[in-house]
């Protein structure tokens, strides 16, 4: 085959490799601009309209299809997602600076460590129901669900920062040592910020995963839910276009959140770049 | 002239080869010490176990009296300057410079005008003098050196090791450096010690130069002595002006692979038998002149020669099939020309060479 074929080729590919990754993504975001209340998630589309976006805040006249019950629900997927991020970017940061040296056991560690992403989530979230009701422990997605999800996006984060790791030139800290300045001082004003982009992914991955983990909070979650949990209960009843609003809306967030680490990454750069400008001036 | 640093049967091992094999030393005070050795004889162990970035296995390290062995790096007041410079990305030249005195555990200065005077009197001292804000990336190789040695020399170390510092620069810029560095040096009144495993910047630089062989102290000797007599047949390998046979002695000649030479010169014990003469003592003569009694001759066949502008360096093959080269000052004599694969006569005087036994 030619050179012009091998393109066309490769095109063809990626093209569709894109249709099959935002296909959905679109259909969705089409079907959401659905008309209200009569109009459901298929086409055609029978008349364009925001109907289901206003359904979703309870700006439209009552009808018989009940508002999403995901107000708590938003709120306790946020506040886990931050938590779970804190705690596993903590934990990925600091395991990750301790398999720095091979310890005793350091191969072990790393497999228990690991463990937590590669086992099903069904299993471990049954396992945990079980557990807490052996140990009479109250099941809350503060509590049981949390700890899971720190199980889960612990691994991410500690395997981000142990490439950032591998790629880190552990001289500059030697040097810093070298100028009197302790290993405690010498890691926060040395080596955290030639790290930061990559805690920034490490971050990025436990909030993304823990936002919307379902099999692990499914029996870990107890009485109030999380909000994948919620949107879920309501698919069992009757679906409708307000779930594909709302579904818009989230990517909407993700992409902002996206943003946000776009910014942050650049001002971590920005130094670098402003001198480069000063440079060429 | 006391000393800063001593060393005591200072052993190390990676994984059970031995990296040093008992070093023991007394570096001087306000002094320019190089380290000289091959690639692998553990030089740049034995700085990092003088720095504290390696545990030694055994032995001991004093360093202004007090002993440093198991104190972390951070509290043993010894500067460090790496091959790779290791400077922070994140900061600037100025910020590099004022890291140490702002962070160190131990007095830190935090009058933010003290700081900024004394980098502002580093920057110049090394020459940096304008390019303050830059970030460490839009620096040459050269101006990261200065900086390295700058963020070193502002915290006032007595001592400062530098793990071939010149190692990353250009050759222009090498040999010019190494000027610079005696200067700074003299001016700060500290001890460097210098690795290098380039016997000419030894040489050039060190009041004192060590030679480390396999993990130990060869010689430690001032850079005329190393170079005219070397304790060793390895040392004068390592010298690289040396042409070296192997052999031993018997009777009142050295015998070796190219015929027995007549002794008559100085005979040094080193353990290992060998028989040394520089590369700038011997002449090249035809190959039917007489040598005079008190000479040494063999033959060899004329292969190259390398003209370095001052001196002309020929090789010629020896019967056992062994390069020996010859470096001929060009200063009162035009370079001759000899003719490819001829046979000549290698003379030099008996008293020239050195013998180990």
């Amino acid at each position: 085959m030619n050179a012009t074929g091998i393109k066309f080729g490769l095109g063809l590919y990626t093209a569709l490799f894109i249709v099959f990754l935002y296909g959905p993504l679109a259909v969705l975001a089409i079907l959401s601009f659905q008309t209200g209340p009569e109009g459901g998630p298929q086409f055609p589309i029978i008349e364009w309209s925001t109907y289901w976006y206003k359904h979703l805040f309870g700006l439209t006249p009552p009808s018989r299809i009940a508002p999403l019950p995901i107000e708590q629900a938003l709120v306790r997927s946020l506040t886990l997602a931050v938590m779970t991020m804190i705690v596993s970017t903590v934990l990925g940061v600091t395991a990750a600076q301790a398999f720095r040296k091979k310890f005793r056991g350091s191969g072990v560690v790393f497999y228990l460590i690991v463990l937590g992403m590669m086992v099903p989530g069904v299993l471990v979230g049954l396992g945990m129901a079980l557990v807490a009701n052996t140990l009479g422990i109250d099941r809350h997605w503060w509590g049981t669900a949390f700890v899971l999800h720190v199980v889960y996006t612990f691994p991410f984060a500690f395997l981000v920062m142990l490439a950032i790791f591998n790629r880190f030139d552990p001289s500059v800290e030697e040097a810093a040592w070298s100028l009197g300045v302790t290993p405690g001082r010498t890691f926060r004003k040395i080596t955290f910020p030639l790290i930061f982009p990559g805690v920034l992914s490490a971050m990025l991955f436990a909030f993304t995963l823990s936002y919307d983990e379902f099999s692990r909070t499914l029996f870990a979650s107890g009485r109030d839910l999380t909000l994948p949990l919620a949107i879920y209960g309501t698919f069992s009843v009757e679906v409708h276009p307000n779930v594909f609003a709302f579904g818009v809306l989230t990517t909407l967030f993700s992409f902002a959140l996206l943003g946000t680490y776009a910014v942050l990454m650049g001002l971590s750069v920005r130094r670098a770049k402003r001198f480069a400008i000063q440079e060429e001036a | 002239m006391s000393s800063v640093l001593q060393l005591k049967n200072v052993r190390k091992a990676f994984a059970g080869v031995p990296a040093l094999a008992g070093i023991d030393a007394a570096l001087a005070d306000n002094s320019y010490i190089s380290l000289l050795g091959p690639s692998g004889s553990g030089k740049t162990t034995l700085l990092r176990v003088i720095a504290g970035f390696e545990q030694p296995d055994g032995g001991e390290i004093l360093f202004a009296g007090r002993r440093i062995d198991g104190v972390p790096p951070h509290e043993r007041g010894i500067g460090f300057v790496f091959q790779n410079f290791a400077l922070f990305p994140h900061l600037s030249v100025a910020q590099n410079i004022a890291f140490g005195l702002e962070n160190r555990a131990i007095d830190p200065v935090t009058d933010g005008r003290i700081v900024a005077a004394r980098v502002r009197d580093m920057i110049g001292l090394v020459g940096l003098s304008g390019l303050e804000d830059r970030a460490i990336t839009q620096i040459s190789g050269g101006q990261k050196q200065r900086v390295a040695l700058a963020r070193t020399l502002v915290t006032e170390p007595s001592m400062v090791l530098l793990d071939e510092p010149l190692g990353a620069l250009d050759a222009n810029l090498r040999t010019r450096m190494r000027g610079e560095l005696r200067t700074i040096r003299e001016r700060c009144g500290v001890t460097f010690l210098h690795v290098t495993g380039s016997e000419t910047e030894a040489l050039a630089m060190g009041d004192t130069v060590l030679v480390l062989d396999r993990g130990r102290i060869a010689q430690s000797a001032d850079a005329g002595t190393l170079y005219s007599r070397p304790a060793s047949a390895d040392v004068a390998r390592f010298l690289n002006c040396y042409n070296i046979f192997p052999g031993e002695i018997a009777g009142e000649s050295f015998v070796s692979p190219v015929g027995a030479l007549a002794l008559g010169g100085l005979t040094q014990a080193s353990g290992k038998p060998g028989y040394a003469i520089r590369y700038d003592r011997v002449s090249i003569r035809p190959r039917d002149a007489a040598p005079a009694g008190d000479e040494v001759r063999i033959e060899g066949s004329f292969v190259a020669s390398e003209y370095s502008g001052a001196a002309v360096n020929s090789f010629f093959t020896l019967d056992d099939g062994r390069v020996f080269e010859v470096e001929t000052h060009l200063s009162h004599a035009a370079p001759e020309a000899y003719e490819e694969r001829g046979r000549y006569a290698l003379v030099w005087k008996r008293e020239d060479a050195l013998v180990f036994a």
